[in-house]
């Protein structure tokens, strides 16, 4: 920390390591790619350790080992620990009866997607055409990558029994005690709790999300659209060519358009998530503190009316609010009675005034979630804080601005973080608010999107109504990899996420 | 003197500012009833005007909009298949959320670092894009168009919101764990004799917050329940009226607020119930200081 | 109601910080042990080994006659205190104190009994009922020790336990738990960093600094004579004073002379008996360390004493039984800042002083403290590791003290004039040296005899106290050590023999007796190779190994065998090795030996040449780690 810093005014400050930080990205960025190999080698070494186990047990163990490479369970049988025996034994009869009677038949065909996808008959009886489905392009990614998880599954089964029986090998050689089935059962209840309390979340996250985030990896890649619709058509993979489309290098006209609306779209989520994260942030702590300002009184009546935003549920207010400020809503219809104004007011169908009114509208829903976690760290400032700052003679908001907020931003930058994070991807606002709308057009060509849509809303629509999955696989790469970027980059510079715990 | 008049001015200003802190809180308040309170009058509408209405009190106060909701419309079965879901996944998503986080603030193990981080940006994943895969394994197993197949989703990632539960674990003392290891417990009996009678708050958080979200989730629901009203949601079914504007021109603006109100009744009043554990919770949970 | 044993225990972090090092003790059975230190100093990671809450990288524990490094907790039968009580505070005062209980599943009528006999000790049956929300911190802190006394362990581990207390409330539990401990009678281990809490509570204290032991000794030893200027320093308030200095030796007195100052006093010479020669020459710097009750300012001292030096006061404070001075020895420095020259005097407040003013104080020079500057060591050990004497040799003979001594030929060294070193242990009690007894004292277990010979003064050590006035010495040759310009012309024979050897395994075909019937079976054998030779280890071993290093990394392991000569024997068969040379130390002879690179000494008295086989006694062998050298067995 040196001096010159010290002097600066609270401007040249920000600006200072506003600098800062910028000229440091380059660097951050740089060392986190040098980073990148030594991992690699980390990996590579933990590879070879595998490998290296491996062979140690094919050396050094004994028949019973041995057989246990093929017979997964049969050392532990031998040794007595029947219940680990029988669980990699079954292990390995359900995997090989699943690759045989379904695993396998999907993963050859990975490479091609399909060869026939329905082949047109017509029934010689009655003359009606019939339609025999056979390759479905869908069903085939999905289940041969269904069957690549389980083949790692089963590898890293494998080879943990390859290990457990050199161990348990070990063990009687060294005339140690193994531990019984009552021991490995009771151990789940305690040095192996973890896995008891994790393997059923685990499994949901793996099988309804892991699983799908891949399968729609792999889908950038093919050709899967609305001319490419299993189970009538094949779909095939294309390589890159999504990816060119998307960012304005392909050939077709439809190339250009999807870079703009991606250009566009991708602005507008970024700026709306700053406003809308900041603006709830900053006028709910202000209310917040309104509130619990000494002297306020029927403290309780005036957060339970806020608070009765958050409980009624969200659709109801937005879809509500939706009709309220429609051009013929009530809003526009009773000042037009009133005189106030000539023809209704575009709340959501003017690009601009839309954006606006969805940020006022947001700012209406997150207010008091934001104000209710605010009164309770509000409590927890230390009351001599301010004291000292009123007898160092500071006004409200002097010690707002040097006591308050601070120690919001120190305390909150976790929740700020998830909370901007949350709202890039903030499906239910836009969508039941404006549908995404006033179109978004391109100089005349409409893009599809709306000059309100998020990327994820886009999302929505280039799958449900367009059935652009490929495309939509792409930009929803796009959309991870800036989410990602930017909450890397304020998940390190916040140190209350690094300091987890203390070591002690 | 000088120093009385000092004193007086103070408190003037305090008043001043109590005053104009009343003010502003009431044009608050007043500004987020009014929805509200809208949506209640506009319910006992009893003229089918549609959205184009240029009044706010209705002409024919009734409620019919009530009886039409309940007899001419599928709102009950609606209403019951949200309730039925919401239930079983507050369960089932605590449950996994309290196990989750239980596991990642209290037990050390090699692979939790990695999973958190896993979970971290699975999170940024937009949700949406696995909806088609999610779509295909439900439709394999007959779980489209299905209740079951919505839990499903609903519960099956709720271990990655395991962050805020787990900053409230975290903040629960860890001498607490070991005096009880000492005293003879496993981690089990500690999680259940200890962590869990401590976490009151961060459950109720938990149970509500799980409650609360089916009622307003539309994405997952309108794509899994897709073409058979009889196993939608409120949400879903509630954005079809909006939708169609046929109904719509035949008052069913009104219908929706009155289905607006039954449904927003309970929840309101199970939250301002329960506001206190769940401020405590959240705060507790989000916060590191 | 057991004895707890640590051997080598180390704590080591992954990230290789090493928390605790090398931690021996032996507390018996209803000690009351003291752990203190500066914060960080691995003394609560030490208890938390101790109960199971930390793992321990190295080494043996031991509570009772079992060996607990990998048992859980609750397996230990101990039962700890912790710094904020960390009371349930969701159950009842009854409930917590019955918790531990509960869970070992005892009848309902016992938990009860023994919760109401708790409370009635620890005074808080009136709020058995309540939460410990309800409760103020001293009456917490009885409830954590009434969970931790119902259990009946064997250890009680308090961590810490008073320091969230307020001063008053403090002193009360302090008597309260050194009666609990008197009550119980069971073996208490506590923890704190205040030193007032160590010597008022334990009957034995360790004081700690950044993971190593500084010290284990009784409060009064500790007080009386610290072992290093850190455990000085810490024990006793006000700290003690440490001035820099040197020592000058002319004739019968020692002057010792303060750096930055006029001062300089005298005393005689056999108070530094036990200080090397070397500190006296003039030059050495030296710490010298005085309490502050050990300077003063009573006029019959000061016209008594003839260790007086000149004082600057600079401030004092008064606390009320006595006055606290602050000063400097050095007239042109204030006295505020904590220089080497700062000197801090309690006084019974008799004296009318005004910051300035130059006085006179008496300086009680037989409660001098001298520590080395570098290594802090005390240079005045209780019980001194060696005599160092000036010597001459001469014709292969030593002349030291008037005495003559014929160099035996292991020893045989060129003519010289330097210092000799014989450790205290070193010296016997069967030579041609005749020698007055001055005294014998027996200290922690050692007694120490302090001789004279021909006028000059030597320590030995010796297992019981030699009555009688004369008594016969003889030297251990293998043990002394001659300096000359620098240089050791004669060096000690290494106490341990070192050698690298490694952990393997042997599989071999043995004919085993099964339900009568012998039969061939292929059985393992463990144990460890140095060279190509194999010797089995005992079971015993090597669950020790498999312990400390874990089943799949015990034989990748570089590892060192240690052993003395005298475990050590020429034999047919054995550790292939390479003979140099016989050493005739008298008495005694050795053959020096080369185990691959190391060389060995064996005892032997025959002369070997060339390859010759030897076979260590495993009785008495150790194993060391070589790499994080941490002894395992």
């Amino acid at each position: 920390m040196n001096l010159e810093y010290l002097k600066m005014s609270p401007l040249e400050k920000f600006w200072f390591r506003f600098k800062k930080f910028f000229r440091r990205l380059p660097s951050a960025f740089a060392a986190f790619f040098k980073a990148i190999p030594k991992k690699l080698y980390k990996l590579l070494l933990a590879f070879a350790g595998v490998f290296v186990n491996i062979g140690k047990a094919a050396k050094e163990g004994d028949w019973k080992t041995r057989t246990s490479f093929a017979v997964m369970g049969f050392g532990q049988l031998c040794r007595k620990q029947v219940l680990r025996g029988i669980v990699y034994l079954l292990f390995e009869v359900l995997f090989i009866l699943y690759m045989v009677f379904f695993g396998w038949k999907y993963l050859v065909k990975m490479g091609s997607l399909g060869e026939v996808a329905v082949v047109t008959g017509k029934d010689p009886l009655t003359g009606i055409t019939t339609y025999t489905y056979y390759d479905n392009s869908l069903l085939i990614l999905l289940y041969s990558l269904l069957t690549l998880f389980i083949i790692m599954a089963f590898a890293y089964m494998w080879y943990q029994n390859v290990k457990g029986n050199l161990l348990s090998q070990q063990f009687t050689e060294a005339r140690l005690k193994l531990p019984t089935a009552k021991d490995d059962i009771h151990s789940y209840a305690d040095k192996n709790y973890h896995k008891s309390l994790l393997a059923i979340p685990m499994l949901g996250l793996v099988v309804f999300t892991i699983l799908p985030i891949f399968f729609m990896i792999f889908i950038a890649f093919t050709n899967y659209d609305k001319a490419h619709m299993p189970p009538s058509e094949l779909f095939q993979w294309t390589g890159f060519e999504n990816f060119v489309n998307v960012l304005g290098g392909g050939v077709t006209s439809n190339s250009k358009v999807f870079a703009f609306t991606f250009t566009e779209v991708l602005l507008w989520t970024v700026v709306w998530a700053f406003f809308a994260t900041f603006t709830n942030y900053i006028l709910g702590m202000v209310v917040a503190i309104m509130i619990n300002k000494k002297g306020v009184k029927c403290k309780k009546l005036w957060r339970t009316i806020l608070v009765m935003t958050i409980a009624i549920p969200q659709f109801v207010s937005l879809m509500f609010m939706s009709q309220l400020l429609a051009d013929q809503g009530l809003l526009n219809n009773l000042m037009l009675k009133w005189g106030w104004i000539e023809k209704p007011i575009p709340f959501l169908t003017d690009g601009t005034l839309a954006r606006v009114t969805i940020i006022i509208v947001n700012m209406w829903i997150g207010i008091p979630y934001t104000m209710l976690i605010c009164t309770g760290i509000l409590m927890n400032i230390p009351a001599d804080l301010y004291e000292s700052a009123r007898i160092d003679g500071a006004g409200p908001i002097r010690a707002y601005m040097k006591i308050t907020l601070p120690y919001m931003l120190h305390v909150t930058t976790p929740y700020l973080i998830t909370q901007f994070i949350g709202n890039l991807n903030n499906f239910n606002v836009i969508f039941l608010l404006s549908g995404g709308n006033p179109p978004l057009d391109m100089s005349g060509v409409p893009t599809g999107a709306g000059k309100t849509d998020l990327l994820i809303t886009w999302l929505y629509k280039l799958t449900v109504s367009e059935s652009q999955y490929g495309i939509a696989s792409v930009i929803g790469i796009f959309t991870f990899v800036i989410v990602a970027v930017l909450s890397l980059i304020l998940y390190n510079r916040s140190k209350s996420v690094k300091n987890e715990e203390e070591f002690m | 003197m000088s120093e009385k008049k000092k004193y007086r001015s103070k408190k003037g200003a305090e008043r001043a500012s109590l005053v104009a802190i009343y003010t502003i809180l009431t044009i608050i308040s007043v500004i987020w009833l009014v929805p509200f309170l809208l949506l209640i009058v506009v319910s006992f509408r009893g003229e089918p005007v549609g959205v184009t209405a240029d009044y706010v009190f209705p002409k024919q106060w009734s409620f019919n909009n009530y009886v039409k909701l309940f007899t001419e419309t599928q709102f009950l079965r609606w209403y019951g298949n949200t309730l039925l879901v919401s239930v079983v996944v507050t369960v089932v998503q605590t449950i996994i959320i309290l196990a989750t986080s239980y596991a990642l603030s209290r037990l050390r193990f090699k692979l939790r670092k990695p999973l958190m981080n896993l979970m971290l940006i699975l999170g940024m994943f937009p949700g949406f894009l696995s909806m088609t895969a999610v779509y295909f394994v439900l439709k394999e197993i007959n779980l489209t168009q299905n209740l079951f197949g919505l839990i499903l989703v609903y519960s099956a990632s709720s271990a990655m919101q395991y962050y805020i539960c787990k900053g409230f674990f975290d903040t629960i003392p860890k001498s607490l764990d070991e005096a009880a290891r000492i005293d003879g417990a496993s981690r089990h009996t500690v999680f259940v004799k200890i962590i869990l009678p401590l976490a009151k708050p961060i459950i109720i958080y938990t149970v509500l917050s799980a409650f609360i979200a089916p009622w307003g989730e539309y994405m997952f629901s309108s794509f899994i329940m897709l073409g058979d009203p009889d196993k939608f949601t409120v949400a879903v079914g509630m954005k079809m009226w909006l939708d169609n504007s046929s109904l719509m021109s035949q008052g069913y603006f009104s219908v929706f607020c009155a289905a607006a109100v039954i449904v927003s009744i309970p929840i309101t009043a199970l939250f301002i119930w329960l506001q206190r554990y769940y401020v405590e919770g959240i705060t507790g949970g989000s916060v590191k200081g | 109601m057991a004895d707890v044993s640590l051997k080598h225990v180390y704590k080591v972090y992954p990230n290789g910080t090493k928390a605790v090092n090398d931690f021996n003790m032996e507390i018996k059975d209803k000690e009351f042990i003291v752990f203190v230190g500066p914060s960080g100093c691995g003394k609560s990671t030490t208890l938390r080994m101790i109960a199971g809450l930390e793992d321990i990288s190295a080494g043996e524990l031991k509570i009772g006659d079992l060996i607990v490094n990998d048992m859980e907790p609750k397996d230990r039968d101990i039962a700890m205190v912790f710094q904020n009580y960390a009371l349930y505070p969701h159950m009842t005062v009854y409930e917590n104190i019955a918790f531990g209980l509960r869970l070992r599943k005892l009848p309902k009528e016992e938990i009860h009994n023994k919760v109401v006999e708790a409370a009635d000790i620890l005074g808080i049956t009136e709020y058995l009922d309540k939460k410990p929300k309800e409760m103020s911190g001293g009456q917490r802190q009885r409830v954590a020790l009434g969970r931790a006394i119902v259990r009946e362990p064997k250890v009680m581990l308090l961590d810490e336990p008073l320091s969230n207390l307020d001063a008053k409330l403090r002193t009360q539990m302090r008597a309260e738990i050194s009666k609990l401990h008197a009550k119980l009678q069971t073996t208490f281990i506590y923890v704190t960093h205040d030193q007032v809490e160590a010597m008022t509570m334990g009957t034995r204290i360790v004081v700690m600094k950044s993971g190593f032991v500084q010290q284990i000794d009784t409060p009064k030893n500790l007080y009386n004579y610290p072992a290093n200027k850190f455990v000085a320093g810490f024990i006793g308030t006000p700290q003690m004073n440490f001035f820099e200095g040197t020592l000058l030796k002319t004739g019968d007195s020692v002057t010792v002379k303060f750096d930055n100052s006029e001062a300089e006093i005298t005393v005689p010479y056999s108070m530094l008996y036990k200080a090397r020669p070397a500190y006296l020459d003039g030059k050495k710097k030296v710490y010298i360390g005085l309490r502050a009750e050990d300077v003063s300012l009573a006029e019959e001292d000061i016209k008594s004493s003839k260790s007086v030096i000149k004082i600057k006061v600079s401030h004092k404070e008064e606390l009320g039984s006595e006055t606290l001075i602050y000063g400097d020895i050095n007239m042109d420095s204030d006295g505020y800042g904590e220089g080497p020259t700062r000197i801090i005097i309690k006084d019974s407040g008799e004296h009318e002083l005004n910051a300035g003013d130059i006085i006179d104080a008496a300086l009680k020079v037989e409660r001098i403290h001298l520590f080395d500057k570098e290594t802090e060591e005390s240079v005045l050990p209780r019980v001194p590791e060696y005599n160092y004497i000036d010597c001459e040799i001469k014709d292969g003979k030593l002349k030291f003290f008037g005495a003559e001594l014929e160099l035996p030929n292991a020893v045989k060294c060129a003519d010289l004039k330097g210092e000799l070193l014989i450790p205290t242990d070193a010296i016997s009690f069967d030579g041609d040296l005749k020698a007055e007894i001055v005294s014998c004292e027996n200290i922690g277990g050692v007694n120490l005899l302090a001789l004279e010979l021909n006028g000059n003064r030597l320590y030995a050590v010796s297992p019981e106290c030699i009555e009688g006035k004369t008594v016969n010495i003889g030297i251990d040759f293998k043990k002394i050590t001659v300096i000359s310009d620098g240089q050791a012309k004669i060096s000690p024979m290494p106490e341990l023999n070192e050698f690298a050897c490694k952990f393997v395994k042997q599989k071999t075909k043995d004919t085993v007796e099964v339900n009568g019937k012998t039969k061939k079976k292929k059985v393992v054998h463990f144990g460890f190779t140095v060279g190509d030779t194999f010797f089995e280890a005992s079971d015993e071993t090597s669950q020790k190994i498999f312990a400390a290093l874990g089943i799949r990394d015990a034989f990748t392991t570089a590892l060192k065998m240690e052993c003395g000569a005298y475990h050590l024997s020429v034999a047919d068969h054995g550790i292939a090795a390479e003979a140099k040379e016989l050493l005739d130390y008298g008495t005694e002879k050795f053959l020096k030996c080369m185990i691959g690179d190391s060389a060995v000494y064996v005892k032997c008295d025959e002369e070997y040449n060339g390859s010759v086989c030897l076979l260590p006694d495993f009785e008495e062998v150790g194993i060391v780690e070589t790499e994080r050298d941490i002894k395992i067995v």
